[in-house]
């Protein structure tokens, strides 16, 4: 992807009742360079740097808040719950899968007082709306295709369903899953080929594969030993690292390989 | 006429949380189709922000359990101004609902047998919270959004396409309902992607869009809590009640300013977490009301047994109801004894170890070492009131969900009734699932029993197509030009100074009139750029949302003249039997909001002799009280 840097100042509309909050006590200047594309007006990505006060105590997403409501409205990423649950504001910050919630400028202060950039930029592997935003429809499609519930046959109980302890915490990691894509637009392979299905689909049935109570493992697992399945996967551990909620997402898939090898040999 | 894209639906509904889903669910199960229409990402609903449980009385932990108890907890902590045939429901179906997610593949934490496990909460007598660790909400939103996939999985099988039956339309804000004469006839929204208007067809409107609390500016609640629900309620002529009860969750994140408000969960005080002040002492005991004397431990060594052999010893007031331990925390940070960020502390880690702390409460322990640099098993975290849920809402018929217009049905917090002045923790996610299911099958019998569908008047959608882009207007004077964002931290300001925790009237006048004020500035508000994805533009729509349900609480809370639950007054501290059975209906006025007193209806007589006289004697006055049994000994 090529970009083109700009150095635009921005000018905001807002008449005479245009006043940007109180500096904070202690608070730094830091450059907030953004990758903007705004598919109306541009053929392809631009850098655009805004100069931001921040806390050591202020996370991404309130620098991210504040370009949009003091010093351009337009900017557009998505964030909902604000912290680290719903899994919405997944960014590449300094180059890095994280949740814009979840890291704080503190983390990010350049050494010895020298000037702070912090470069944020869309995921990858998933097509950009406008700006921070990406199209989610490919990354919830192979969610979909993992069947990502519970498969059972014969009759319901009329209460719950007995699961021992041991067997519940069997798959407790993945279920911890938020759906941010963190994972799967770290990863090389998805990049490269849309078509692979991505650690987060394989964490989502690897959440079925082992509940005790499933009865589809094996449908499950017919899927992922297909061409577009797990063993696309190269093992660069680029998800585990990535994962926002400390799931061990390459063990996982190594597990549902495992789970392949064992069933098949 | 302007272009808008047309979907005919048997039933739509407005936000995808818990209630919104279980609500598509039961609708999709009667053979309808179902649009599931909501602002954020499919999956992210505020509903995954909820901690500690689900309440239901499955009598796992606590055989002593049943629906009765639930009921009997659920009205007290109200303040008796719970609607009783909604409170009776949703204590006799909770279990039903877990029993039933559970089925549909939800994880829990389970007991030594392999049971769901249920944990205490504030209120509720026995342990009566079915949760995962502390991330119970997110777990019922995954565990339906993997159900509605696997329902449109199935169609595909039966139908050839994976909607066919339910279709999500995510990130689009719907702005207008529509209305055939009396009777619901549509929705108007936009795509917040493209900004391309969008128009359903349908008889049915669920609304489970959520609460209010963006309004405030120390708040839980996230951005989409702009009170859409509420709102479209009132514009299509559906009256809320108690819009009067907020309620302020005792603790939230006080510091660093960045995190301020975010929820800790009450799972920290059930599983053994105690409040102290800034001398070290759990001062709960000092603040356990006239009301509650004698069902809650009087000293700490009691308290402290309770955990363990609760049969035989009384609870802690640390687990009072969220409206009295917020009081409380209020009280100690004004008197001096709060800690350095101005809370109060919350101790877990002195009461268990650390391993322990880990495996209980998670997502806190992660919480408050990412985002604070505390260490929870270390040291006590710092917390203080934050706004986290609205009482009040659309009134609606219990059974059905449906609310005074025909076609139009509510359910979980956007709803009003069920919890009367104080809602308990752990009652909101049973009420999602409770209720949402009964709003789906409203919505269903309504739209089979219809002998003709309604039509959308063509005016309507021209006059929602207009207000929808008014915001791009220039303002006749550019210096007057405004900043949306200014405008909704001017009213968040307002609201959480003057119509906060401690309420008095000369402080809600002020707010009201500037409320009139903000009012009056928001036809100068401009955004920039166009109507592709466009946040400012966005956020120009929902502020006219947010001041009329904003005018709706500060005028209850005006007429309200005692103190109860989430609502209380400094010029009249006391609760007064009088209020008891009166509720404060809010209607539209055009862009106002009138409010109206009506009585309540008195409890069915068998649900009232489930109350001790002398209970009822603190919250009743004596007429009413002339037809209980107990009185007459």
């Amino acid at each position: 992807m090529s970009t083109s840097t700009t150095s635009d100042k921005p000018t905001s509309v807002w008449g005479s009742h245009e006043s940007q909050p109180p500096v904070p006590d202690g608070a730094v200047s830091v450059t907030v360079k953004l990758l903007r594309f705004n598919p109306e007006v541009d053929s392809e990505p631009h850098w655009q740097s805004f100069e931001v006060p921040a806390l050591p105590t202020d996370r991404v997403l309130n620098l991210l808040h504040y370009v949009k409501w003091y010093l351009d409205g337009t900017l557009t990423f998505r964030r909902s719950c604000a912290h680290g649950i719903c899994g919405s504001d997944a960014m590449q910050i300094n180059g890095i899968n994280r949740l814009a919630c979840k890291v704080l400028i503190k983390d990010l202060l350049a050494k010895k007082g020298k000037p702070t950039t912090i470069t944020l930029a869309p995921i990858k592997g998933l097509p950009v709306n406008k700006d921070l935003l990406v199209d989610m429809e490919p990354f919830f499609e192979a969610f979909r295709a993992v069947k990502p519930y519970l498969i059972t046959y014969g009759n319901e109980p009329t209460r719950e369903r007995i699961q021992s302890a041991a067997d519940r915490e069997r798959f407790d990691d993945t279920t911890k899953c938020i759906l941010c894509a963190c994972c799967t637009s770290s990863c090389p392979v998805y990049w490269n080929d849309g078509s692979y299905f991505g650690p987060a689909a394989i964490v989502n049935a690897h959440r079925f594969i082992f509940d005790s109570r499933d009865e589809g493992a094996e449908e499950r697992l017919d899927i992922l030993n297909d061409a577009e399945g797990v063993w696309r996967c190269r093992t660069t551990f680029n998800c585990t690292d990535a994962c926002p909620r400390g799931i061990e997402v390459t063990k996982a898939i190594q597990e549902v390989k495992r789970a392949l090898l064992f069933k098949r040999v | 006429m302007t272009s808008v894209e047309r979907h005919p639906y048997d039933v739509v509904v407005i936000g995808a949380g818990g209630a919104g889903l279980r609500a598509v669910i039961e609708a999709r199960q009667r053979g309808l189709s179902v649009a599931v229409v909501c602002k954020s990402l499919f999956g992210k609903a505020h509903t995954v922000m909820a901690e500690g449980g689900c309440a239901a009385s499955m009598g796992n932990a606590n055989s002593n359990d049943n629906w009765q108890v639930h009921f009997r907890d659920t009205m007290r902590g109200g303040k008796f101004l719970n609607n009783w045939r909604m409170a009776e429901l949703h204590a006799r179906e909770a279990p039903d609902r877990v029993w039933e997610l559970e089925t549909y593949g939800a994880l829990f934490d389970r007991t030594a047998d392999g049971r769901i496990s249920q944990r205490n909460f504030g209120g509720h007598t026995y342990p009566r919270l079915a949760h995962v660790g502390d991330r119970t909400g997110l777990e019922l939103i995954r565990t339906m959004q993997q159900k509605i996939v696997s329902l449109q999985q199935e169609d595909f099988k039966e139908h050839g396409d994976y909607e066919a039956k339910i279709k999500v339309f995510a990130e689009c804000t719907i702005t207008e309902l529509i209305k055939d004469g009396d009777r619901i006839a549509g929705a108007f929204g936009y795509w917040r992607e493209s900004g391309r208007f969008v128009l359903f067809e349908t008889p049915a409107v669920v609304l489970a869009t959520g609460g209010i609390g963006k309004s405030f500016k120390v708040t839980s609640n996230s951005w989409e809590y702009t009170g859409d629900g509420h709102a479209l309620a009132m514009r299509a002529g559906a009256s809320l009640i108690n819009m009067e009860f907020v309620q302020f969750h005792p603790t939230g994140m006080v510091w660093p300013p960045s995190v301020k408000g975010i929820l800790v969960t009450e799972g920290v005080r059930g599983d053994g977490g105690v409040l102290k002040n800034s001398e070290g002492k759990r001062f709960m005991f000092d603040y356990v009301p006239e009301v509650f004397k004698g069902q809650y431990a009087e000293t700490e060594e009691e308290a402290d047994r309770w955990y363990t052999d609760p049969d035989n010893n009384r609870r802690t007031p640390d687990l009072l109801p969220r409206d009295e331990v917020a009081r409380a925390i209020n009280a100690e940070v004004k008197a001096g004894r709060g800690s350095p960020h101005g809370g109060v502390f919350l101790d877990i880690a002195s009461r268990m170890p650390a391993e322990e702390i880990k495996r209980r409460l998670p997502s806190m322990y992660h919480q408050f070492k990412e985002l604070a640099d505390v260490d929870i098993t270390a040291e006590p975290m710092e917390v203080g009131p934050t706004c986290h849920y609205v009482m009040g809402g659309i009134e609606v018929d219990p059974d059905t969900a449906q609310s005074s217009v025909p076609g139009l049905f509510a359910a979980g917090e956007c709803s009003g009734g069920m919890h009367g002045s104080n809602r308990l923790g752990g009652n909101s996610l049973s009420d999602l699932l409770v209720f949402g299911r009964r709003a789906g099958l409203g919505a269903a019998s309504y739209v089979e029993g219809l002998a003709d569908r309604p039509a959308v008047p063509e005016s309507d959608v021209d006059s929602a197509a207009k207000a929808a882009v008014a915001p791009f207007d220039e303002p006749k004077d550019a210096d007057a030009s405004e900043n949306p964002y200014t405008l909704h931290s001017d009213l968040q300001q307002s609201m959480n100074d003057l119509v906060g925790i401690i309420r008095k009237a000369e402080e809600i006048e002020q707010a009201l009139a500037k409320l009139e004020e903000i009012k009056a500035r928001v036809p100068n508000v401009t955004v920039e750029g166009h109507r592709q994805f466009n946040p400012g533009w966005h956020l120009a729509l929902d502020l006219r949302n947010m001041l009329l349900v904003s005018e709706c609480v500060a005028k209850a809370a005006l007429r309200r003249t005692e103190s109860r639950g989430g609502h209380t007054r400094d010029d009249h501290p006391q609760l007064d039997s009088l209020w008891r059975n009166r509720l404060l209906e809010c209607r539209a006025e055009g862009e106002d909001a009138a409010v109206v007193a009506k009585e309540q209806i008195p409890m069915r007589q068998d649900l009232f002799e489930l109350f001790e006289y002398s209970e009822l004697a603190k919250y009743y006055s004596e007429d009413e009280l002339a037809g209980h049994p107990g009185g007459e000994a």
